[in-house]
């Protein structure tokens, strides 16, 4: 260990891990974004009830697909970890598998939101509760495309060799990404499918 | 090199013949952070002479807003208004203190350049080019909402301030996130978070307010974006934009969310005011204690009107319990970190001799101002007062703010030998400092008395009594001083700039790690850190006695 101009001995090279806290603080920001927009759907609706308006009409908005999107998610965290984990064993065959099963799970995910809006038929500006109802699900469908994104090019770089059990903090980042956005479906499907 | 990886951090430019090209193309493309830090600090200086003198047009309106008509129309008027304080938030006062961490947090920590610097970089291009189209968009006749919901022509230019607002505060965000992760993963090897000098700990705090709540405001901008365009027109969106627009972002100007935007003025005091004394501060570790308290207590993304989960109660967000605690809970951090300053102060009073330093002035000054702010933040939110929606609130935005600015230009002056490289003139630092103190006073203080008198917070608001009018000219005098203060200030970063001695590297006998970089840079590694004050440690020069690490 040399010495420095202050006297002091010089400190050692540390190895941060500046994409997973960098990762973990965009995300912290993107979920408090839709915070904020669900807390209007909830504020509105108490307004709404309290007013003796109608919210949704009866039997439009359903658990079921809702249900089987939550499914889906709680799956591809399963793979996304799994991911994780192979790249940190320095399993480059499971890591590829793992990523494109979730990613894979993510397409599947946006074609069942589809289908729930369809399904619904409901229009923007038909009422309060159908807009927000347009607006919570597709900041949802935005935040999973980004994370999509982000896995996709994760998946690229490490199929060129960019990532290896002692460079692994990218797939960890993608993966907290992932989360971050299974944990906004959690509150939209309890918020929107479950309360209404 | 991967995208993410950090490249080296040089300036470089193509081999052209024009300065200005090759200035450009090193402006759009540096990765050192002292150049991006310098862009947002004279951006920020820039914009703080703008806004300022849009304050002081709309102090003379108010004057008597009946027969004085400057922006042509009422509408205009409350348009101006609104972008007075949103620029004085977001416009000035953030990107300031970003620019200034920009170039010190990473020496701070010990670390030869910040976290992901090509995105720091997109964040200040970002940042200028939102706070662009917002400006134009207002001055076309956009802008918050019409007043009057009459004129279709406005959406586009409603719907181009919305967007506009939002680039900016993913700039901010984008930024911030830089900040942080430097603070909390870039930090050199002893340097625990405990460690960490208070100026760079207190960014970590604001930065990481500001990514909880910042994104709140985006999900209002996005509502009233979505509503303008085709919605049910609940959020402001009906007949071409309403004022309500306003009512859903007006939080980001009021406690406790105001707050949030001056957390660094207590990392700044905190780090000027031992040098100054000259003795290492007393127990860090509280200090740094209370900068979180105060980040917590300053967290407004719920204090917003659109956020009523108990209509049947019918209280307003302002008179609710949390709102009252939360106000005066502000005031028991800053009120502790206040007392450490004192006793480290009197401390080291003896090795201050002569005129204060500027750094010092406007550190104080600044400091007292937010200190005031909080006060004056204690009594509105006090019940029987009824000061809710009278223009002390905006007396409370006026003083933190324009304290955090009065800060800032102490930690202009304090860092400069490392923001610039040129030693800024003393005699101008202290004027500057004064002068923004004093112009903070007047303005916000009149404005926070003028609320007794039942004068609203509306700028077409007409003043009740007589003596509100008294206070209207108080104000317009506070906002000239600010301006006097505000190109005060460029003359003197101008100056320095065009024939400024060069500064020596540690001119103040600091005690944190950027001290010991030579031109901004460190020339070897960093020293092992073992406390707080690393380079104090190291001197010969024996600290002050009895003190607490």
């Amino acid at each position: 260990m040399t010495a420095t101009a202050t006297g002091l001995p010089a400190a050692e090279i540390t190895r941060p891990r500046t994409v997973l806290v960098g990762t973990m603080f965009a995300c912290a920001a993107a979920f408090m974004a839709f915070v904020g927009v669900v807390l209007y759907y909830v504020s509105e609706r108490a307004s709404a009830r309290a007013n003796g308006e109608e919210w949704f009409p009866d039997g439009v908005v359903e658990l079921g697909p809702a249900g089987f999107v939550f499914a889906t998610l709680i799956l591809s965290i399963v793979t996304v970890q799994w991911a994780v984990q192979a790249i940190n064993n320095d399993d480059r065959k499971n890591t590829f598998v793992a990523l494109a099963l979730t990613g894979l799970f993510g397409a599947a995910v946006f074609n069942q939101l589809w289908f729930i809006i369809n399904d619904t038929g409901f229009a923007l500006n038909a009422s309060t509760g159908q807009f927000l109802f347009f607006v919570v699900n597709g900041t949802f469908a935005a935040f999973l495309i980004a994370a999509t994104a982000f896995l996709t090019l994760t998946f690229l770089r490490a199929l060129v060799g960019q990532f290896g059990p002692r460079k692994a903090d990218n797939v960890a980042a993608a993966a907290f990404c992932w989360n971050t956005v299974v944990a906004m479906w959690a509150i939209a499907w309890y918020v929107i499918y479950v309360t209404k | 090199m991967t995208m993410t990886d950090s490249p080296p951090a040089t300036d470089t430019a193509p081999s052209v013949t024009s300065p200005a090209v090759a200035g450009l193309y090193d402006a759009l493309t540096t990765t050192d952070h002292k150049r991006i830090g310098r862009m947002w600090l004279n951006t920020g200086v820039l914009l703080l002479i703008g806004t300022v003198v849009l304050g002081v047009v709309i102090g003379f309106e108010r004057l008597d807003a009946d027969s004085i008509d400057i922006f042509g129309g009422e509408n205009a008027f409350f348009q101006m208004w609104a972008l007075y304080r949103v620029s004085l938030a977001l416009l000035v006062v953030v990107p300031l203190f970003i620019g200034l961490a920009t170039v010190v947090v990473p020496m701070q920590v010990g670390s030869t350049n910040i976290a992901f610097p090509r995105a720091a970089l997109a964040a200040f291009w970002g940042f200028l080019l939102g706070a662009g189209i917002m400006i134009a968009s207002v001055f076309a006749a956009g802008g918050w909402g019409a007043l009057d919901r009459a004129t279709a022509d406005e959406r586009d230019a409603v719907a181009l301030t919305i967007v506009g607002m939002a680039f900016v505060v993913i700039s901010l965000l984008l930024a911030s996130v830089c900040l942080a992760t430097t603070v909390v993963s870039m930090r050199v090897k002893g340097m625990t978070l405990l460690r960490t000098p208070l100026f760079a700990w207190s960014m970590l705090v604001a930065t990481s307010v500001w990514l909880l709540t910042l994104p709140v405001l985006l999900a209002n901008l996005l509502v009233a974006y979505v509503d303008l365009h085709n919605g049910p027109g609940t959020f402001g969106g009906g007949l071409n934009g309403s004022a309500e627009i306003w009512i859903q972002i007006s939080w980001i100007v009021e406690q406790p969310q105001v707050y949030a935007f001056v957390i660094p003025v207590l990392g700044i005091l905190g780090s000027v005011a031992p040098v100054v004394a000259g003795v290492k501060a007393g127990r860090h570790g509280v200090s740094m204690a209370l900068v979180g308290l105060f980040g917590l207590v300053s967290f407004g993304a719920w204090s917003q009107s659109f956020f009523q989960f108990d209509p049947a109660a019918s209280v307003a967000y302002d008179e609710k319990f949390v709102f009252v605690a939360f106000g005066i809970a502000a005031l028991v951090p800053i009120l502790g970190f206040f007392g450490g300053i004192a006793d480290t102060l009197l401390r080291g009073r003896d090795n201050v001799t002569g005129l204060p330093p500027a750094h010092l002035l406007g550190a104080l000054g600044g400091g007292l101002m937010v200190l005031a702010g909080v006060v004056a933040g204690v009594v509105r939110v006090i019940e029987p007062l009824e000061l809710g929606g009278t223009i002390t609130v905006s007396g409370v935005m006026n003083l933190v703010l324009f304290g955090a600015v009065a800060s800032a230009v102490g930690g202009v002056w304090f860092w400069s030998s490392k923001i610039g490289g040129n030693e800024l003139s003393p005699m101008m630092g202290r004027m500057v400092a004064l002068d923004f103190t004093a112009g903070a006073l007047l303005l916000g203080g009149a404005q926070v008395v003028n609320g007794f008198f039942d004068t609203f917070d509306h700028p077409l608001a007409v003043p009740t009594e007589d003596i509100a009018d008294a206070l209207n000219i108080v104000s317009l005098l506070g906002a000239l001083l600010l301006g006097l203060g505000a190109l005060g200030l460029l003359a003197s970063v101008a100056r320095a700039m065009r024939d400024g001695e060069s500064a020596s590297d540690d001119p103040w006998s600091g005690q944190t790690l950027e001290w010991s970089t030579v031109g901004g840079s460190f020339t070897e590694a960093p020293a092992l850190v073992t406390s707080e004050t690393p380079l104090l440690d190291a001197s010969d020069e024996p600290s002050d006695e009895g003190e607490e690490s």
